[in-house]
């Protein structure tokens, strides 16, 4: 089908929306309201549970530090408390990038100049949180072990084998779909800017 | 002289008699630019609610509809973000427009079917295209997209090209 063709089929499109009117002044009035537009839209719930989660778990770390008896625990219970307080800002910073803008009435390729730039910029948001991620996932064994087991995990001789064997595979696929899903994304809005910008 | 209310109540009259004029206009767009009708009439409502936002600041320079299709395909865009990550809205009390409860049920294929022809080309090109199949000049085009009209030339041959070439991948 050519664009020719397409301009053909959305005729019939068109003729049939025409038939279609359905919007009463009384929708149009509870749209243009305020109560129609949720405010809660700008709001990311998902980030906001885990932004609480992550604040509970560096509080719980804090409270617990003083059970961390060696240099190494300490300084994992450090990393994981600026970790679980570090994520959730960079996810909201990175959401803040997608706030619709305040001007809608320009033209469009400025528009989309625009969400290109914010776009770049989200993806190297979400890189970095998932590179912390997974170092915070690392640190969290570690304290695990020893907030709620009997030992130290980091004393036995199978720990460090496994883990970061283990570790390492998940690293690399993880990093594979990361690629793959945001490289792509990225790609994308930066060919559209380079476009934009020609 | 006017008391603020008249004036508010002829704006009001004035914005509704507009959407109803161009609504086909709004539900195209949402159509266009989601994958289903809760989407759609989320858009529809974010749409309208923006255009009523921005009603003051509608200038006489541009047409009605021109001015519809811009404020309309930039929301579009940052809604795809927004509804992807499936936040709350707050629903309708009335039944809404919804192409399923018609008799014309082949508009939902048809649509889905422009989304999977205009999926591979990128937001511009998507945007060009839309302005294209609702017969707009190129003049038109260029003042809603704010691109010259040359430009609008160049890029429809290319997108015409990337099209052709689909399909033949396709085959």
């Amino acid at each position: 089908m050519e664009l020719d063709d397409l301009k053909n089929t959305w005729e019939d499109v068109n003729n049939q929306v025409k038939t279609q009117q359905n919007l009463t002044t009384k929708m149009i009035n509870q749209m243009t309201q305020t109560k129609y537009y949720s405010s809660l839209k700008k709001i990311a719930y998902p980030e906001i549970i885990g932004a609480i989660i992550c604040f509970i778990g560096a509080a719980f770390i804090a409270t617990n530090f003083s059970k961390l008896d060696t240099t190494f625990l300490k300084c994992a219970g450090i990393i994981s408390i600026l970790l679980l307080l570090t994520l959730p800002v960079i996810s909201l910073i990175s959401l803040r990038q997608f706030n619709m803008p305040g001007d809608v009435n320009k033209p469009h390729a400025e528009t989309l100049k625009k969400f290109a730039i914010q776009k770049i910029r989200f993806h190297k948001f979400q890189r970095i949180n998932i590179t912390l991620s997974y170092i915070l996932l690392v640190t969290i064994i570690i304290l695990f072990s020893k907030l709620f087991g009997r030992n130290s995990i980091s004393d036995s001789k199978y720990f460090w084998t496994f883990s970061f064997s283990l570790g390492y595979i998940f690293l690399l696929f993880f990093s594979k779909w990361v690629s793959k899903n945001y490289n792509n994304a990225l790609r994308q809005a930066e060919e559209l800017l380079k476009e934009l910008e020609s | 002289m006017e008391t603020n209310l008249q004036i508010l109540v002829d704006k009001n009259e004035t914005f509704i008699t507009a959407i109803k004029k161009n609504e086909g206009l709004i539900y195209k767009i949402a159509g266009i630019y989601t994958n289903d009708i809760e989407d759609r009439n989320d858009l529809v409502q974010e749409i309208i609610y923006q255009l009523w936002k921005s009603f003051d600041s509608f200038s006489q320079n541009s047409s009605l509809s021109t001015w519809m299709y811009r404020v309309a395909m930039n929301v579009a865009i940052y809604h795809l973000k927004i509804t992807r990550r499936k936040v709350l809205t707050v629903p309708m009390e009335e039944k809404f427009l919804d192409f399923h409860e018609t008799d014309n049920s082949n508009i939902e294929e048809k649509l889905q079917a422009f989304r999977q022809h205009l999926n591979n080309l990128n937001l511009l090109d998507k945007g060009i295209v839309i302005l294209y199949l609702e017969n707009k000049s190129y003049e038109e085009i260029s003042e809603i997209v704010g691109i010259s009209i040359s430009n609008v030339g160049t890029k429809l041959s290319r997108i015409k090209e990337k099209l052709k070439t689909q399909i033949s991948k396709k085959l």
